[in-house]
């Protein structure tokens, strides 16, 4: 898969968890601090991601990615 | 003070007094820190603005809500932040920008999760002296300020308190909370009170100082796990009792001796963490409490009641037991039972029945009512022998519990001497307690409780009448030759200086070294003990022996010029047998002191305080009783002085049961002196005298052996 469209699913999935707009959503946005995911959130956001990429991340490695583009760059070792 | 610690200061009066408020991180989920905190605010009527700060939310408890602190067009003077750890230096980077100077960082995540946390901990710490930010925490529990000029619940404690004038400070949350809910039952009420976790920024230094000019606050408590830096705690707290006159109190954990069983020297393996503790704190003015109900046992005495004058006291009580198990604890806490005078004997023939005692402890008889409490309490307050009244009471079918309550808090109001009261039992006594209580007269479900404050507060009064002395600089020593020759030896890689080393370290101090030589030949042996004169003390000197003893490496009573001879020759073949591959240096002969009192002094570093002296009497007093005293140097001569009497075997030295007064002046002489070496020189690790022998009264002491460790 291509990064950028990598990158859209990640999005994607990201409005869909957060309850927002992808729009509102930049590429260097913090899922914390600019996005207000709290901590249930961020756990719901990496299971969202393991569905919808088809993949099984590293639990710990995983929390330590707080932005898009780390989230991109992550999944994307995973494909 | 440095320039942080000033700003901290400063920046704390806004911490309290906020007139508007960010809660940054916080969301709508009540039962959750970052939602708890913004609703404590709120419900505690905060005397200014506050306002929301959450990327998601536009409002939160109907509040406007921001996405970013920068948002906020206005100026906030406090923010909190209870965002995760992993944005935290984000947020008060923000914050940094906005101007806002005073933080609170609730969250938690930082030093105590271990390195990763100690590095963001780092970074806040950076970002906070970039913008002379100052913050509390992290990984605290939050402060509140009850004082009605600030109404400030920044916390997510269950309870606010009610107002007071006690200051409550505590390195750990979970305490806090269980402190708030402990006071509340017993009607205590505080003016500020901070968990400050972490204290990665602002301190129990920087508090203690904060708290010096808070007009609110007239008794200062403190929980600490750990000390990082004893010598300011000490100042801090010896500053806060001489300007202000407010007393400290402290509940310090971790009684343990761990550290102490490695050390070599005798200072270094009796000078175990907690007994350094101690001394600090005593030293300092510190009051050291076990518990929190032996603290706000305490605390309640300080707050509510005038301090005593001396240690007279009256008891009066209904029941004969209780009044025999107080004055046994009065009189191990120091107190006496003041004699009461002709007139006050008069009044009470009078006014009570014949049975009573009418001796301290008064007995009142089980059947007194209010009038009899009364009688006895108004007598013995008016006595001038006494100087202060414990108060006991058991609920008899024709006690007036509530009736005696009243009267006590009556008499209290009007009278300027301390009156602490113990109410025994729980149900049928609830009522009058509540009573005392809400008079704010000191209340102990048990008597004996009330012999520790009442000696706490007399401790204090003494002290804040007492001139605390500057510490001597003596101007007749040789730092540079010390510092020469523990700098010489760690050069060669060598961690212990053996006698004819260590004994010019401290001869450089102007310490009365023994005349000594080293000998390094049979005849040199015989050469050195004739122009010492007999009799001599013969040692062997290696780098490798710390206890001679053990190797048969010291002969006493050498009397001639052949026995010394014999004795250089004996002593290298007795320490062969029993060590090989070591290397010995000589043979250490000095002159035999005789007539004298041995006593040990030594030096210690300790990683909270810095340098301590101890001091003690010598031979099996050090070993087996463990009878010694501490100081941390700087000393002064009051302070070595009280040292020396402090030890329980003291009377060794005075001059009891027929035996000759030591020079008390020349012992106090070298702890002085040890106290300027171990400040002046901080490679010695540790140190021991060992003997230090006293002669008569008048005639000097005399170091016989030293050891260093550096």
């Amino acid at each position: 898969m291509e990064l950028p469209e990598v990158k859209k699913k990640v999005k994607k999935t990201i409005a869909k968890v957060l309850e927002i707009e992808e729009s509102e959503i930049s590429d260097n946005a913090n899922f914390i601090f600019d996005l207000g995911a709290d901590s249930m959130q961020s756990m719901l956001l990496i299971a969202a991601f393991e569905e919808e990429f088809d993949i099984e991340m590293e639990l710990e490695k995983a929390q330590e990615v707080q932005t898009i583009n780390g989230a991109v760059e992550f999944i994307n070792s995973y494909l | 003070m440095t320039k942080r610690s000033d700003l901290h200061k400063k920046n704390l009066q806004t911490l309290f007094y906020p007139k508007s408020v960010a809660v940054v991180g916080t969301n709508k989920v009540k039962g959750t820190v970052p939602g708890d905190i913004f609703t404590n605010i709120l419900q505690a009527d905060l005397n200014g603005i506050i306002y929301p700060v959450n990327p998601r939310e536009t409002h939160i408890g109907s509040v406007k809500a921001y996405k970013y602190v920068i948002d906020i067009s206005d100026p906030v003077d406090l923010a909190i932040i209870v965002f995760p750890s992993s944005v935290c230096d984000r947020a008060l980077e923000q914050c940094g920008e906005k101007g806002i100077k005073a933080v609170i960082i609730i969250s938690a995540g930082f030093k105590e999760i271990g390195e990763k946390g100690l590095e963001r901990e780092e970074q806040l710490k950076a970002i906070a002296e970039k913008w002379d930010m100052s913050f509390i925490g992290p990984n605290c529990l939050g402060v509140i300020n009850t004082d009605p000029a600030s109404r400030l619940n920044a916390s997510f404690a269950r309870k606010f308190p009610a107002e007071g004038n006690i200051a409550f400070l505590s390195q750990s949350g979970a305490l806090c909370t269980a402190v708030l809910d402990y006071a509340q039952a017993r009607n205590i009420g505080f003016s500020k009170f901070v968990s400050f976790g972490n204290k990665a920024d602002i301190s129990e230094i920087d508090l203690l100082y904060y708290l010096m000019d808070d007009e609110k606050t007239k008794v200062i408590l403190l929980y600490l796990e750990e000390i990082s830096d004893g010598p300011g705690l000490m100042k801090a707290a010896k500053d806060v009792i001489e300007k202000s006159h407010k007393p400290v109190l402290i509940m310090k954990s971790g009684r343990t001796s761990e550290g102490a069983s490695a050390a070599v020297s005798h200072t270094g393996s009796l000078a175990g963490s907690d007994e350094i503790c101690d001394a600090a704190f005593r030293q300092a003015g510190i009051i050291r409490c076990d518990n929190v109900e032996e603290m706000f046992n305490i605390a309640i005495a300080f707050a509510y009641q005038p301090l005593p004058k001396s240690e007279k006291i009256a008891i009066i009580t209904n029941a004969g037991g209780p009044g025999v198990l107080t004055t046994d604890r009065a009189i191990k806490e120091g107190l006496t039972l003041a004699e009461f005078n002709e007139e006050t004997t008069k009044k009470f023939i009078r006014s009570l029945p014949s049975t009573a005692n009418i001796k301290n402890p008064v007995d009142v008889i089980g059947d007194a009512r209010a009038d009899r409490y009364h009688a006895a309490m108004t007598g013995a307050i008016l006595d001038e022998n006494v100087d202060g009244l414990l108060v006991i009471l058991t609920p008899q079918s024709m006690t007036d519990i509530e009736k005696i309550a009243e009267e006590i808090s009556k008499i209290a109001f009007s009278s300027k001497k301390p009156i602490y009261t113990s109410f025994m039992g729980e149900a049928d006594v609830s009522t009058g307690i509540k009573i005392l209580q809400k008079h704010h007269i000191p209340h102990y479900s048990l008597p004996e409780a009330m012999c520790k404050p009442f000696a706490s507060t007399l401790f204090f009064n003494k002290l804040t009448q007492q001139k605390i002395g500057d510490p001597v600089v003596f101007t007749d020593v040789d730092k540079d030759a010390a510092l020469s020759i523990i700098e010489e030896n760690l050069k060669a890689g060598k961690t212990y200086l053996p006698e004819y080393k260590a004994a010019k370290v401290v001869q450089a101090y102007n310490l009365p070294v023994v005349p000594n030589e080293l000998a390094k030949s049979e005849k040199e042996a015989g050469k050195i003990a004739d122009s010492l004169g007999y009799p001599v003390v013969m040692k062997v000197m290696s780098d490798d022996i710390v206890h001679k003893f053990d190797v048969k490496g010291v002969v006493l009573n050498v009397n001639s010029r052949e026995e010394a001879e014999k004795t250089y020759t004996q002593i290298i073949s007795d320490v062969n047998k029993r060590m090989t591959d070591v290397k010995i240096d000589g043979i250490h002969i000095a002159k035999q002191v005789e007539g004298g009192t041995e006593v040990i002094l030594g030096i210690k570093r300790d990683p909270s305080f810095g340098s301590v002296v101890m001091f003690g009497l010598g031979g099996i007093f050090v070993e087996i009783f463990k009878d010694v005293s501490f100081r941390v140097a700087p000393i002064d001569k009051e302070s070595a002085l009280s040292m020396i009497k402090e030890i329980q075997s003291s009377e060794m030295l005075m001059g009891a049961r027929g035996r000759m007064t030591m020079d008390i002046d020349s012992i106090a002489d070298a702890i002085m002196r040890l106290s300027q070496l171990a400040m002046e020189c901080p490679e010695i690790k540790e140190l021991d005298i060992n003997p230090l022998i006293v002669l008569k009264e008048g005639k000097g002491c005399f170091v016989a052996d030293t050891k260093i460790i550096i």
